[in-house]
């Protein structure tokens, strides 16, 4: 029945729900205006782990099959790789880095 | 049509039309491109972006994603009941997705209109046109999302006309729009 699902889908809900609550504390840091390697990776990785749980959770893929499964996870470490990547080497060559 | 015994363990399943996947696929791939162009601009002005950042409320921010949560958590809910023939309940959970969607769009509205009264338009600076971009593109998003959400209301208010695949892949849309949001707000709000 869907008493497990329900279930299931409460937490996923309220633990995506605190998690976006949480971030709400980036706002009263006194750093605002500065780049912060840190917040920055938080942000991108914490926004992945709420895609993925949206993915498995709400929209029923670990339910799917393997090919589905393994095609999202691709997708959340390839975007996940690709904005990391992307942040800190241009911040590195922004603050002047040479590959020399 | 997907079809479940109760009590019996289930068979792996795709929920929805796989073409809705390979469209949602296609979509994140596209909005990864979207997110790369502005991660890369916004390293080579990192003092512009932050200093237009500030102007933006982190809590609306907040806000906007927590409702496309809860619509999303409704949808999921809509699928569940529709599985088990509890249209009635279905429908309603679709109603309630319908609602938070339209919160959504309320609270986008008006925090558009806020920033523009407070002189921040699409051509005050590259941040601004990113962030106008990202949430215009996001909302033309959400706005699709209403017809698709109409059509599975549609489909579940008529016994001839229910579809359990049918009702999954416009769940399916619903939740590219939150989860596609979800990545905006880090990169636009919280992100340094």
């Amino acid at each position: 029945m869907s008493t497990g699902f329900d279930k299931r889908l409460i937490v996923a809900w309220l633990a995506l729900s605190a998690i976006t609550i949480t971030q709400l504390g980036v706002g009263s840091l006194q750093d605002g205006l500065r780049p912060n390697a840190a917040i920055t990776s938080g942000a991108i990785v914490i926004a992945l782990i709420k895609v993925r749980i949206i993915f498995r959770e709400f929209m029923e893929v670990r339910h799917a099959p393997v090919l589905l499964c393994r095609l999202t996870d691709l997708w959340v470490v390839v975007a996940g790789v690709s904005l990391l990547g992307c942040y800190f080497v241009g911040m590195a060559f922004s603050s002047g880095f040479s590959l020399r | 049509m997907t079809k479940v015994a109760n009590a019996q363990p289930r068979p792996r399943f795709v929920p929805g039309q796989p073409d809705m996947w390979a469209f949602v696929l296609f979509e994140a791939l596209v909005f990864t491109g979207y997110f790369i162009v502005y991660i890369i601009r916004r390293t080579q002005s990192p003092d512009l972006f932050l200093q237009s950042q500030a102007h933006l409320d982190l809590r609306v921010g907040v806000f906007n994603t927590l409702v496309l949560l809860a619509s999303s958590w409704s949808v999921a809910r809509c699928v569940q009941a529709a599985r088990e023939r509890s249209f009635r309940a279905a429908l309603t959970n679709a109603f309630l997705t319908m609602l938070f969607g339209f919160l959504f769009l309320v609270s986008k509205v008006l925090e558009w209109a806020t920033e523009i009264e407070e002189g921040f338009g699409f051509t005050t600076n590259e941040f601004f046109s990113f962030y106008y971009f990202l949430t215009a593109i996001h909302f033309l998003h959400l706005l699709i999302g209403f017809v698709v959400l109409a059509i599975g209301i549609y489909q579940l208010w008529s016994p001839a006309r229910r579809s359990q695949e049918m009702i999954e892949t416009c769940a399916t849309y619903w939740h590219t729009i939150d989860f596609l949001w979800v990545l905006i707000f880090a990169l636009l709000y919280v992100m340094r």
